[in-house]
Parts: C-alpha cells; sequence; structure tokens
C-alpha cells in the first residue's frame, strides 16, 4: 500500500512542478474567453436582446464551450507515435484492450482538466462577464451528464481521425482540419443561435452540436420535457454510430498491421 | 613544430538549479530558488602543436565535453585564456570557426531527409568553398570514406557508420586546419569504427591536421592516438604518451564468470572476486596479467567449480583513473 | 550582398526539397494551415452576417485589418522560423552547430529557418483578403499609399520577429519558452484579429505598449480607413509603426547580444 501511496505523492509533486504552467493554463483558457467576450459586447453594443438571446446567454455559452474544448484538449498524435515507434505491436500483446486504455487515459486528463483549468477560469470569469445562474439544480445535473457523453462523442471523432494513422504517413494535417470543423460547427468560435438558417439545418444532421450546445441548451434551460430526451437520444445515438465506424477504422488498421509486420 | 592550442587555466563552472523535495520545497523553487554550482572545469592548461593527434578521455561528466565546446567557440569560459591558431575562439568566433571540423558522434550536421551531397552544397555556401577545392575535397573523402553507394541516397536510409562518415567528410569539406571529434564512433560496429579509426589516422598523417578526439572507447585513442589528455572531475589528471597509460592497463583485465553452484571461493594470490548485482552465480574477477596469467586463473576456477559462462571484459578508463590516482601511472 | 542571397536560395532549396519528400503530407498540411486561419475568418463572417458591423468596422475592414496580420505573418515565418522554434534549437543542440559555422548567428538563423508551405498558406490567405477587402473598403490607392502599406508590412514583420527575438534570448536563460509565448503572442495574435477599440483599456494598453501588435495591423489599418473609433487615441499613432518596428527589434537584438554569453549548450 505505501508503495502506492508513494506513487500518488511523486505524481503530486509532479505537477507541482508544473505549477507554472498550469496557472499560465488558466491564463489561456481566460484570454481565449476574454477575445470572445468583448466581440460579442461590441457586436451587442448595448443592447439587451437580439432575437431572444441576451448576452449573459451569448457569455454563458462561450464560456462552456470555449472552456471545455481548451479542457478537452490533448495530444492526437498519440496513436500516430506509437504506430511510428512500432511500439504499438507491444501495446497490443499486453492483456488491456488498448482502446479502451487510451479513452480512459484521455477522461483522466479531462476530468483534471475541467476541475481545475475549466472550473477555477468559470469563477474567475464570474467577476467580469456575467454569466447566466443555472436554471435549476437539476439541469445544473442534466448538463453534466449532457458533458460526458458530448466529451464522448468528441473524443470519438477524434479517434477515427487518429487511426487513418495506418495508412498516411503523418495525421497531423488531417487532425488540424478537424479540429476546425469541430470548433466551428460545435459553436466554440460562433453561438449556435446565430448561425445562418441553412448551416443550422445541416448541422442538425451532424454531431457536432451535441458536443458543446447540448450542454448549453440544457444549463439554460432551454430544453424542455420530451426536448430533453430527445436530445440525450441524439447524443447516444451519435455515439454508437461514431462507434461503429471507429472500430470498422481501427480493425482495419490492426489488419493491415499484422498483414505488413508493423 | 608550432604551437597551435594554448589553453591557460581554463575555468567554466555551471550554475545548477536545485529543487526542493516535497510540497514545502516545491513552492520554496518558486519563491526563493536555490542554486549549486558545479566546476565543469576547473584550472585546466594545456597547449597542442600542430599536426598532432590528442586523445581527449574522461569518464561522463569530466569536463572534456565542456572543454572541447569552449575550444570551439561555444561557450564562452568564466576565466583563463585559449588561444587556437591566432584566434581567441569565444571573441573572434566568425572568423576562427573557418578554421575549424566538428564531427559530433550524437549530433548529426546533415539533414536527415536529404542525401548527403544536398547537405554539402549548403555547406559549400556557408563557408565559401571555392569550387575547385569544393569538388577536389568531395571526390577524395568520397573515395577514402567509400561514399559513392550512398551519398546521393537520403540519410535516413543510411547505417550508422555510414551516416557518420558522411558527417565526417561534411566538417571536412572546408579544408580545417583543426578537427575535433567528439564520440565519432559511437554506436557503431566493428567493422564500422575501424573504417572510421583508419580515416582519421591517415588524414592525420597525409594533410597534418591537428585533431582532437574525446572517446569513451580506449581503442579508439589507442588506434589513433599518441598522446593522451586524461580529464576527470574538471581537472586534468594526465597528460603525456599513450604508450605510458598503455603498460598499466593492458595489463589489467575483469573476467566475468557466471557459475553453477556455489559457494564460490577463489585461492589464488593477486586476484579479487567482486559480486554482481541481481546475480548471485555471477562474479567479477579482477587481476593482473603481470602478476598471474590467464591460463592460471582459468585452471584454478575450473578445478573447483563448474563455469557456465565467461568473458573477458576489455579495461576501462575508471580502471586507469584509479590506478593514475593510485600512483600506478605516472605521467611523464 | 550577393552572397548572402546565394546562401538564402541555397538553404531555401533544401528547404524545399526536404518538403517534397513527403508530397501528400506537405499538400494536406499546408491546406490544414490555410483552413485553420481561415477558421477565425469563418467565425468572423458569421457573425457579421447576424450584426452587420462591430464598432462600426463593416465586414471589409475587418477582412482587411485581418489581412495585414496574415501577410505579415507569412513573411515572418520566410525569415523568423528560427527564432519562433529557438527553445527546439538550442535543445536538440541544432544551435551549437549554427555557432560553429563562420557566418553571423542571426544571420544563419534568420536565412534558414523558412517554413515555406506554411508561408505560403498564410500568405495566400492573406493575400486573398487584401485583394478582396482593398478595393471595397475605398482606399484611394495612389503611389504614396502603396509604399507606406509595403512600409507598416515590413514594421508588422520586424515587430513580430524583434517579439521573438526576445523570447529567445530568455532561451538562452530558461530552456523552456513555450508558456510565454502562449501568452504574450499567441493569445495577443487573437485579439489584434479584431479592432483594438472594442477591448478595454487594459488589453489596449497591453496591445499598444507591451506586445505592440496594435503597430501591426490596427494603426495602419486606420491610416488607411480612418475609422471614427481611432478618435480615442493620439493621431500620430498612426505613423509611427516603422518606428516601433526599428525600435523594437534594436532593442531585442541588444539584448540577444547581452545574453548570448550566457548560453549553455545542451547536455552540460
Amino acid at each position: 500500500m505505501s508503495t502506492y501511496l508513494q506513487f500518488a505523492v511523486i505524481k503530486f509533486r509532479n505537477k507541482m512542478a508544473y505549477r507554472f504552467d498550469y496557472l499560465l493554463g488558466i491564463l489561456n483558457t481566460l484570454l481565449s474567453f476574454v477575445v470572445y467576450w468583448s466581440i460579442y459586447k461590441a457586436l451587442y453594443g448595448g443592447a439587451s436582446e437580439v432575437d431572444g438571446v441576451t448576452f449573459s446567454m451569448v457569455t454563458t455559452n462561450f464560456i462552456i464551450s470555449l472552456g471545455l474544448s481548451s479542457a478537452f484538449h490533448k495530444n492526437e498524435m498519440f496513436l500516430q507515435d506509437k504506430i511510428k515507434q512500432g511500439t504499438i505491436a507491444n501495446e497490443l500483446l499486453k492483456p488491456v484492450n488498448f482502446k479502451l486504455r487510451m479513452l480512459f487515459e484521455d477522461v483522466g486528463e479531462g476530468a483534471f482538466n475541467v476541475a481545475f483549468n475549466f472550473l477555477p477560469t468559470v469563477v474567475i470569469a464570474a467577476f467580469f462577464a456575467n454569466l447566466s445562474a443555472p436554471s435549476s439544480i437539476l439541469n445544473v445535473l442534466l448538463c453534466l451528464v449532457s458533458v460526458v457523453l458530448g466529451y464522448i462523442v468528441l473524443w470519438q471523432i477524434s479517434f477515427i481521425v487518429q487511426s487513418w494513422a495506418f495508412w498516411l504517413f503523418n495525421v497531423w494535417g488531417l487532425i488540424t482540419i478537424k479540429n476546425v470543423f469541430v470548433n466551428i460547427l460545435a459553436g466554440a468560435y460562433i453561438p449556435m443561435w446565430f448561425m445562418p438558417e441553412w448551416l443550422r439545418n445541416v448541422i442538425q444532421f451532424t454531431p457536432f452540436d451535441s458536443i458543446y450546445f447540448t450542454p448549453v441548451q440544457l444549463y439554460l434551460g432551454e430544453l424542455q420535457g420530451w426536448e430533453i430526451l430527445i436530445n440525450f437520444a441524439r447524443q447516444l445515438l451519435w455515439i454508437v454510430i461514431l462507434y461503429v465506424i471507429g472500430e470498422f477504422c481501427w480493425r482495419r488498421g490492426i489488419k493491415k498491421l499484422v498483414v505488413q509486420g508493423g | 613544430m608550432e604551437t597551435i592550442i594554448n589553453v591557460n587555466n581554463l575555468c567554466k563552472t555551471f550554475k545548477i538549479h536545485k529543487r526542493g523535495t516535497g510540497f514545502k520545497g516545491a513552492v520554496k523553487n518558486i519563491f526563493h530558488p536555490t542554486y549549486e554550482y558545479k566546476k565543469a572545469v576547473n584550472e585546466v592548461s594545456f597547449s597542442i602543436k600542430e599536426g598532432e593527434m590528442v586523445g581527449f578521455i574522461g569518464p561522463n561528466g569530466a569536463g572534456k565535453s565542456t572543454t572541447v565546446k569552449m575550444l570551439s567557440g561555444i561557450l564562452y569560459p568564466d576565466s583563463g585564456d585559449i588561444t587556437v591558431a591566432g584566434y581567441i575562439p569565444h571573441k573572434q568566433r566568425k572568423e576562427y570557426v573557418a578554421n575549424i571540423g566538428v564531427v559530433f558522434g550524437q549530433k548529426s550536421q546533415i539533414s536527415w531527409d536529404l542525401s548527403p551531397l544536398d547537405s554539402y552544397e549548403v555547406i559549400k555556401h556557408i563557408y565559401k568553398i571555392p569550387d575547385k577545392k569544393y569538388k577536389e575535397n568531395l571526390e577524395r573523402f568520397s573515395e577514402l570514406l567509400d561514399m559513392g553507394k550512398f551519398i546521393n541516397q537520403p540519410v535516413r536510409q543510411l547505417s550508422l557508420g555510414q551516416r557518420m562518415r558522411a558527417d565526417i567528410a561534411a566538417a571536412l569539406l572546408h579544408s580545417p586546419k583543426i578537427v575535433f571529434f567528439d564520440e565519432p564512433t559511437i554506436g557503431i560496429d566493428v567493422v564500422g569504427k575501424d573504417k572510421i579509426r583508419k580515416f582519421i589516422k591517415t588524414l592525420n598523417q597525409t594533410d597534418n591536421i591537428t585533431m582532437i578526439f574525446t572517446t569513451h572507447d580506449m581503442q579508439d585513442i589507442e588506434k589513433t592516438c599518441e598522446r593522451l589528455i586524461i580529464i576527470d572531475d574538471g581537472k586534468k589528471l594526465y597528460d603525456g604518451s599513450l604508450e605510458n597509460v598503455k603498460k598499466g592497463y593492458v595489463s589489467s583485465r575483469i573476467i566475468e564468470a557466471e557459475f553453477e553452484s556455489l559457494p564460490i571461493t577463489l585461492d589464488l594470490p593477486h586476484t579479487e572476486i567482486t559480486d554482481v548485482e541481481n546475480n548471485a552465480m555471477k562474479k567479477l574477477i579482477s587481476f593482473n596479467t603481470d602478476e598471474v596469467s590467464v591460463n592460471e586463473l582459468m585452471t584454478a576456477l575450473m578445478s573447483t567449480h563448474n563455469i557456465k559462462d565467461v568473458s573477458i571484459r576489455e579495461p576501462e578508463i575508471d580502471a586507469i583513473i584509479r590506478d593514475i590516482y593510485e600512483g600506478k601511472i605516472v605521467m611523464n | 550582398m550577393k552572397d548572402i542571397i546565394s546562401l538564402f536560395f541555397a538553404y531555401a532549396r533544401t528547404g524545399l526539397k526536404t518538403r517534397f519528400q513527403y508530397k501528400l503530407d506537405s499538400v494536406i498540411s499546408t491546406f490544414a494551415v490555410f483552413f485553420r486561419e481561415a477558421a477565425g475568418i469563418i467565425a468572423m463572417y458569421l457573425a457579421l452576417l447576424k450584426f452587420d458591423t462591430i464598432n462600426n468596422w463593416n465586414i471589409d475592414e475587418l477582412l482587411f485589418l485581418f489581412s495585414l496580420i496574415f501577410i505579415t505573418y507569412g513573411i515572418f515565418i520566410v525569415f523568423f522560423m528560427a527564432l519562433r522554434d529557438f527553445s527546439d534549437w538550442i535543445k536538440h543542440g541544432v544551435f551549437d552547430r549554427v555557432m560553429l559555422r563562420p557566418r553571423g548567428l542571426l544571420t544563419q538563423l534568420v536565412l534558414c529557418g523558412a517554413d515555406w508551405l506554411a508561408a505560403f498558406g498564410h500568405g495566400t490567405l492573406g493575400i486573398i483578403l487584401f485583394i478582396i477587402s482593398a478595393n471595397r473598403v475605398g482606399i484611394e490607392w495612389n503611389f504614396g499609399m502603396a509604399v507606406y502599406y509595403i512600409v507598416v508590412v515590413i514594421s508588422g514583420v520586424l515587430i513580430q520577429g524583434a517579439v521573438f527575438l526576445f523570447f529567445s534570448a530568455i532561451s538562452f536563460y530558461v530552456v523552456e519558452t513555450n508558456s510565454l509565448k502562449e501568452i504574450f503572442y499567441w493569445n495577443m495574435r487573437k485579439f489584434a484579429i479584431y479592432p483594438l477599440s472594442i477591448y478595454n483599456k487594459f488589453i489596449q494598453s497591453i496591445l499598444i505598449f507591451v506586445v505592440p501588435f496594435a503597430f501591426v495591423n490596427y494603426f495602419p489599418a486606420q491610416f488607411f480607413l480612418r475609422k471614427a473609433d481611432m478618435a480615442a487615441y493620439p493621431e500620430w499613432m498612426m505613423y509611427i509603426s516603422p518606428i516601433v518596428g526599428v525600435g523594437l527589434y534594436a532593442l531585442a537584438y541588444a539584448f540577444w547580444r547581452f545574453s548570448l554569453r550566457y548560453y549553455k549548450s545542451a547536455g552540460n
């Protein structure tokens, strides 16, 4: 037992050693938020609402979507590095499901960032940016559940693109392009409410709005009764669809690796 | 011959950030960092004549690579004087480095994705090497180093030995007067090492290039140099002929033996048994061939024990340094 | 000079040759850079569809403001790429090699680092934006205007080069400078995309006095556009970009020269 405790102590010390980086991480998230907050403050120009959307709703949308997208940021070259270094073969021999392990490591990191990067940012932002108060405790809980589901959607999209490393020399470019799609279409750079009608209609048929926008709507209490269930169902449906695609790519990739001997 | 390198009381100290331990230490680090000072090079003096080939050896962290970096103008010395080929390296860097070539065994200067020839073209521009000289040198080195087969291939496809040869040629294209080799044979197979050593030796003799050679590998020195400078803990420990050192180390040997059963004892004078970590069946036996012959030792061992495996280790630099401290090797 | 140019082309040739070892990857990466940078424009465009103007700047004027960032950055990475990634150069011992060559240190760093594909990605985007917007914002181009435009582009490149020259000099003392770059360059650049006047006073002062991005695009753009929000700043600020660029670069250069002697080669 004392050995494991030792691990925890070492880990803690390591985190302390990077405290400076950690504080700068919060500052980074905060600055990204301040940019968009300032832009929309200027765009609103003192108007109380635009199309029924108040400024504090916009602010809340940005802190959730930008804040989470920064907290969920991770090393997406992980799989490619494993393949390039040739260590993937050893990893597969271990009696651990590699994909699951990858997911849990990322979840661990994401959870840490939400608690120690996202929440402090929200607290600091609350001092100057009049965020909307949650509509009810229940809505906060529903929001949390949908954040987790949204994270899994996001993770699976990332995994699919990462798995193309089996075929491509370098997936950096594709990952970058994917992130542009995610950040714009999921509403991290522009609130979903202000998207042109046609674009919103398109987005409806993609997984992107279930990443950040569903949590935002739940937090603000914009969804009622059946709508809540439908939105959760959409998140789950996308998780299943993306899982199937991801599994397909992954298995084909492994097969290629085995045939060519890594 | 004229003196080309002159080093006088050279010193270099590094400031090392000392990290506190535990939570308190980590906090203290941020507000009140503490430092430790390490004398990497401590009052080192020597001089080298034109055309000499000097081996620079010492254990890891002894200060030899810091010395070479000061000699080549990369690092500022804290105090002391350096003059190389009439220049003060760190003060006249730009003019000075045109006269030297440096080969780092672990850091290639040719591009991974390009062929050696592509990299040479850039080097030609950087050093402003005249066409005629460039062509002559390229042809000559390509032949001596047997690079014809791979000079047009991307470096990433070359073996370590081939890459090293290409790197050595790169450092020589501008016909430097002095060449520094920093661990040029590290990680290379025996045949490859031999090719490199032979080339270096030949070049030293035919072109009268002054060469400084840092290495871990005593064989490197033995095959190339006549003079040896040993550095330990920032200080010059020995400066003299290789012959003198050789007498001591050539006769000291270590045998590594794995036995089939315990206990392991050896009743033979002038031998010493030491344990090997994590393996009770393995022992190191050190002895001196002047006092005990390999034959005698093996007979003694095999008459009393069943031996599973045995190998003879090359004498290491550490052993030589120990001998110097113990007065077995004297500077001449 | 002729010699410097020939060295520049020797580096450029090998640089491009390296990149074209992996043709498909180069094409995808260039496109990715282009697309990533265009994301900010897309977000801006979509927002302006709804709101028409921000602080009285319409979409064309904003694109003109934006184009200066891309054009200067596109040129910046041709010349200052090595300084941008300087801590990696130190860590991997590449700077040792630079010191061993009989050329000026900055000469080598400036000439050899170019990332041509990224430069192409940024530069093309900048030029496209400039072409789209320059006509529509109602500038009456004449010779003087054109010259001043070129001058402010060069100044913008110098300002950003100076910022990274500072970071590089800091790398001689503490090798890891990524967090500093993140805060003082990349985040400031995000701010600079929109008109300075939309931010609060504190952020404005940082963009004017600390990391003077305001002189890369906002004040130069004001010279050409003369928007009403310029009233909040002294008028001469529209004219001093070249002074800021040269001054800052000289300051950064002096600091770099001074710091060089503290260089600790990697592995010590």
